[in-house]
């Protein structure tokens, strides 16, 4: 198993070549998709670090958006690991940044982690009004609506989708989970999604839970 | 950018006097100090009279060379002097320099024959520095031609073509200028390089014109250049001039010299 530590330290120091063989490393061991997903709250957690050198200003924006590519990268060597033996699909998930927001980071990485766990993604993309995601679940038969944001009105386009669900008669039949930098347990309750999230590998890990 | 540190250099007066007393503890400190600064070689210039000076190089490049890794720059204007001291070199660097004076290419050429060295290339004759931008182009095209019968390609060549002091010709930067793009024109693969603090000779607030002829000196395509690398403002010029022409992605390295402090304020 991965030193977690050392990932965490790693990636908010936005060590590159350590980052790379440390996860080579630990990819070549053969890990259970468990100890993957905690390799990536590991990365997760150093890009928490990275943020908060950001905001104190020992980092700045370009160095935001290598660590964006940096996390990629690390998630692109995990991804394999958490795809396992078999490739059949055991969900599916319509996923999109809500209305009013453009923020997408934190979306991209969520979709690329639950494809790889075996889900089927419809990305609606940013700034997704609430018919658009009520059209696509009742489209595809969604077993997930994932709503993602950053501003804090998002959380007002995240109830109003819900509320939107519920009108077209789709809300039982699906899943609510809701993820970004606004969302908490109060949030979560007034919005009236079944799960929040603030982290992609833990997200992944809901979303498995539902569709056992 | 190629930085030339250099620091090592006997008319520097304590330098000078490090090298009388042969402190060699004052002068890895300098070396140590560039390297940390980011230069890619060290300059050791012993600056002595001519019949010291073999041994006062010889001593140079073994302290430097015991303190740090980097590749040297081996610097007098005596040809015979370099041959001398050259075989105690134990990294391939650069020879500054050869011109277009004397037997100088004669001497130094065949010394770095089928080596990796590269050789700094003076546009200066024994007619002494010429004042036109012609005349200089001219003397690059005879130190390539020569080099090219050695066998040392243009891509070896750091071409200097002498800046003139701003306060005599006050078009000299603009004659730097069109005699950098027109060797580079002729040569693409050559390197233009300039000894740089020349050009503000004898003016008040040095240090803003040669970052000023820093960045326009980058901008029409200067490869390398011999300078301190330990003067944070000149390093933070030249690493944001390097940013500005598109050679640091993210802006990455300019942001890890400001963390690392070695640029911006001391932290």
């Amino acid at each position: 198993m991965v030193n977690v530590q050392l990932l965490t330290q790693a990636v908010g120091e936005l060590d590159e070549d350590r980052v790379m063989a440390l996860l080579t490393e630990f990819v070549a061991a053969m890990p259970t998709a468990e100890e993957a997903l905690s390799a990536l709250n590991a990365c997760q957690q150093g890009m928490n670090a990275v943020g908060e050198l950001y905001e104190t200003g020992e980092y700045f924006v370009g160095d935001l958006i290598f660590a964006g590519e940096l996390l990629t990268k690390a998630v692109d060597l995990i991804k394999p690991v958490l795809r396992g033996e078999g490739a059949a699909t055991i969900g599916k998930i319509v996923l999109g940044t809500v209305r009013g927001d453009i923020h997408d980071i934190g979306k991209n990485i969520f979709k690329s982690l639950v494809e790889s766990a075996g889900f089927e993604v419809y990305d609606l993309g940013v700034d997704t009004s609430p018919e658009a995601f009520v059209a696509k679940a009742r489209e595809v038969g969604a077993d997930v609506v994932g709503m993602s944001g950053v501003l804090n009105l998002a959380t007002a386009a995240m109830k109003n989708t819900v509320d939107a669900l519920k009108a077209a008669g789709l809300r039982n039949g699906v899943k609510v989970l809701i993820g970004g930098n606004p969302v908490n347990s109060e949030v979560c309750r007034n919005v009236g999604a079944d799960a929040f999230t603030t982290n992609a590998a833990q997200g992944v890990k809901i979303c498995q839970g539902w569709v056992k | 950018m190629i930085i030339i540190g250099e620091k090592i250099n006997g008319v520097i007066p304590a330098t000078k006097q490090a090298i009388a007393e042969r402190d060699g503890g004052y002068i890895s400190g300098l070396a140590v100090k560039q390297a940390e600064a980011g230069a890619n070689y060290i300059d050791v210039c012993a600056g002595t009279d001519p019949e010291l000076e073999v041994d006062a190089l010889q001593w140079l490049m073994g302290v430097v060379q015991d303190a740090v890794e980097l590749p040297l720059c081996i610097d007098s204007p005596n040809p015979e002097v370099i041959a001398r001291v050259f075989p105690l070199a134990r990294r391939d660097g650069i020879i500054n320099s050869v011109s277009a004076e004397g037997n100088k290419c004669g001497i130094l050429y065949p010394l770095v024959q089928g080596t990796a060295w590269q050789v700094i290339g003076l546009t200066c004759d024994d007619r002494g520095v010429p004042g036109d931008v012609q005349t200089r182009v001219e003397i690059a095209k005879q130190l390539v031609m020569k080099a090219a019968e050695f066998g040392i390609a243009p891509d070896r060549l750091h071409i200097d073509p002498l800046v003139i002091t701003l306060a005599t010709d006050h078009e000299s930067l603009l004659k730097f200028v069109a005699a950098t793009r027109e060797i580079k024109a002729l040569y693409p693969p050559i390197k233009i390089t300039s000894g740089l603090s020349n050009i503000s000779f004898g003016m008040p607030l040095r240090r803003v014109v040669n970052q000023s002829f820093l960045t326009m000196a980058m901008f029409a395509g200067m490869d390398s250049a011999i300078l301190d690398p330990c003067n944070q403002e000149m390093l933070a010029t030249l690493l944001a001039n390097e940013a500005l022409l598109g050679r640091d992605r993210l802006c990455r390295k300019f942001a890890n010299a400001y963390r690392s402090g070695r640029i911006g304020q001391k932290r």
